[in-house]
């Protein structure tokens, strides 16, 4: 029978318990150094909320965003390599539409060429429809998924570059700039949208069969068809999705820069959001996923991140940080140390009752 | 007579094996190109040795001799992320021990294989005994080993050494009689390398352990299945973490034949080869899931890879990220043909 009972070692046994804690502990060291950490006010002139904690959200908005989906990848077993590429593809095609006329008139304004709708649905379409090539590869071509997506990784980028001639457009347009800089209220827009995706994304794998059917086909993918799964579709509608998310994720990337730039947008994103749902305690293995590990997992990795802007550490040594705090978590969350806890804790429990 | 004609005909039978379908693909597919370049742009000088030695054999000696690890480590049916970073890693120790420390080059190289090798090594336990995806082990790798290269400089440092002066320009021309009688220089001029010497040196090395020696058996059963291994009997703990050393090795080797290809060490430098390694290794037969691969196949998959770019240069029209996306279609095709493969031999086992 289930009762409501504190039961310790289920929760040190749970992956996420060790995320949450990892991001405590990380705020704590910040919040040691620099008291004035946890502080948030409003920006008088934009009353916007403005404080270190809503930085690290806002920021963390496009890699949430993106682990959304890698999340329901990673469930099904898979990898999807090509979000970055995406990302780039996404902003490099919202800006050739805001600035076709580029030759023409080639001071960036407060104009578009394109209705603003097209500037928001062609990227997200076109992001879709690679997604959905990815879930095709992978489905339907019986590829391995760490091969299928790097195909777009390795070309995708490059696409973007052509969408865009190899140049770095700018805009000025203030509704495309609401995207990644505006806000509703007090708070910044970025965590408007990854909020409501976060949301939806959780409605829609926890309020109908999706997220059982991900995880069946993850576990299992001729048994789930045998028992009347699609596992095809359910795959197809995965990656696409995810490519869907890397599109939104690139309108917000380029709409914070107001530019694009295929080179460096969305560069190893798809690392990050990896890292995000590995360290949210979804297994690479497939089955069993948790958005909620996930969303707590991309805190962890903007966290670092802004921890070592913070302190005056030089920018690009943040990976050294990244990798000894995945590090850690993985050791914690790894089959043998999990084992010897749980032995541990079961042992102490049959002293107890002994 | 009769014994030598049957030892020819097994040596034929030989070679027809299925399993090196993958590698004629990719032998053929790289002729296909080749012809394709010649006809179109032989008379702009796309058939002559130059064209051939250096920009696809010299210029990209260094992925070469990364992709010789990395068709090992996939073999094993893992995966490395982690040797861009430790090249990269190589040319910082390298830059910074000669540039500002004053250190003999050869003194700072050794020290870089020591951690090269015990970073692979320690990356191929922690696959091993903590049951962590390599995929996300090596990455670990990756940050940890940018983050250092970071940490020692983030400018990129000039190389000033004498060794390294003397490697770069050590050339073998390659020579030629003259309508005169005489040995002379061919023109365009062409000449070998260390760095090519070096990726020759290390495609042997790689093919010999892996095709003569007890290590490459276990590296190919480990890859094929490594419960039935496992239960053979085989060292499967200890093969995994030599073929993760073995690519540190490989990693910090490719490293060193950067830097003596751009004669500085930079932080940032080689971010993204790892997929560039990865992607050669595919597209000369190694199939993702293990088990198949073939250092000749790997060969031609950084002369195949590296034709793309020549054929564009070639070109001169083409914006040079078209290379790019020939590279991802060539991935494709050739996913396509390893799946046709694969699916034909299941139906000829079948039968």
């Amino acid at each position: 029978m289930k009762t409501k009972k504190f039961n310790w070692s289920q929760i040190t046994r749970s992956k996420i318990t060790w995320a949450i804690v990892a991001e405590i502990l990380i705020l704590l060291v910040c919040f040691i150094i620099r008291p004035d950490f946890f502080s948030i006010s409003i920006q008088p002139s934009t009353g916007v909320l403005y404080g270190s904690l809503i930085d690290i959200v806002n920021r963390s908005a496009e890699i949430t965003i993106i682990a959304m989906g890698m999340t329901l990848v990673i469930a099904l077993g898979g990898t999807d390599l090509s979000v970055g590429a995406l990302v780039a593809v996404s902003g490099a095609m919202a800006l050739k539409l805001m600035r076709w006329d580029v030759l023409e008139y080639n001071t960036p304004g407060d104009y578009t060429v394109y209705p603003f709708f097209l500037v928001l649905l062609l990227p997200l379409v076109t992001c879709t429809l690679m997604g959905l090539f990815n879930g095709l590869l992978i489905a339907k071509g019986g590829m391995q998924p760490f091969i299928a997506t790097l195909i777009l990784m390795v070309s995708g980028r490059g696409i973007a570059q052509i969408l865009t001639n190899g140049k770095q457009f700018t805009t000025m347009y203030s509704p495309f700039r609401m995207i990644g800089q505006g806000n509703l209220g007090p708070i910044p827009m970025p965590i408007v949208i990854m909020v409501v995706i976060c949301i939806l994304m959780g409605i829609f794998v926890r309020k109908t069969a999706f997220g059982t059917f991900v995880e069946s086909v993850g576990v299992n993918r001729s048994a789930s068809r045998l028992s009347g799964i699609s596992s095809d579709k359910v795959i197809l509608i995965v990656y696409a999705l995810t490519g869907l998310l890397a599109g939104i994720a690139g309108l917000i990337y380029s709409s914070r820069i107001m530019s694009n730039d295929s080179n460096n947008a969305g560069i190893n994103y798809e690392m990050d959001a990896i890292l995000a749902v590995v360290i949210g305690g979804t297994a690479m293995t497939g089955g069993k996923f948790s958005l909620v590990g996930t969303f707590v997992g991309s805190l962890i990795i903007r966290t670092i991140v802004t921890f070592v802007y913070y302190f005056g550490i030089v920018s690009e040594a943040t990976m050294a940080f990244k990798a000894l705090i995945i590090a850690v978590v993985i050791v914690l969350q790894s089959e043998p140390v999990r084992e010897y806890f749980a032995k541990r804790s079961e042992a102490r429990a049959a002293r107890k009752s002994a | 007579m009769e014994n030598s004609n049957r030892k020819r005909q097994s040596l034929f039978t030989r070679l027809m094996n299925p399993k090196y379908v993958m590698v004629y693909a990719t032998i053929a597919i790289f002729l296909i190109i080749y012809i394709f370049g010649a006809i179109q742009y032989g008379d702009k000088g796309f058939t002559s040795l130059r064209t051939l030695v250096i920009s696809m054999f010299t210029e990209n000696a260094y992925y070469g001799i990364s992709a010789v690890g990395m068709t090992m480590v996939l073999i094993t049916g893992g995966i490395d992320l982690s040797v861009g970073a430790v090249s990269s890693l190589t040319g910082m120790i390298i830059a910074y021990g000669t540039a500002r420390l004053g250190i003999h080059p050869l003194v700072c190289l050794l020290f870089a294989f020591v951690i090269g090798i015990g970073l692979g090594a320690i990356m191929g336990a922690g696959i091993q005994f903590l049951n962590v995806p390599p995929f996300i082990m090596t990455l670990t790798g990756m940050f940890l080993t940018r983050g250092c290269c970071s940490l020692i400089s983030r400018e990129s440092i000039e190389i000033q050494s004498d060794l390294i002066d003397a490697l770069a320009n050590f050339k073998i021309y390659i020579m030629w009689w003259n309508s005169d009688g005489e040995w002379a220089k061919i023109k365009p001029v062409c000449y070998i390398n260390f760095n090519l010497i070096l990726f020759i040196i290390m495609i042997i090395v790689g093919t010999i352990l892996l095709q003569k020696t007890r290590f490459g058996r276990n590296v190919y059963a480990v890859g094929g299945n490594e419960q039935s291994a496992k239960l053979m009997g085989l060292p499967v703990a200890r093969t995994k973490i030599l073929v993760y050393a073995f690519n540190g090795f490989c990693s910090v080797l490719a490293g060193f034949a950067y830097t003596i290809y751009v004669k500085s060490g930079w932080n940032l430098a080689l971010s993204g080869g790892e997929l560039e390694v990865i992607t050669c290794a595919v597209i000369g037969g190694t199939l993702m899931t293990g088990g198949v691969g073939y250092m000749v196949g790997t060969l031609f998959g950084v002369l195949l890879k590296s034709a793309i770019p020549a054929l564009i240069t070639f070109n001169g029209n083409l914006l040079s990220w078209w290379g790019k996306i020939a590279t991802g279609a060539l991935l494709l095709l050739f996913i396509f043909i390893q799946r046709i493969v694969v699916l034909y031999s299941a139906r000829k086992k079948q039968k």
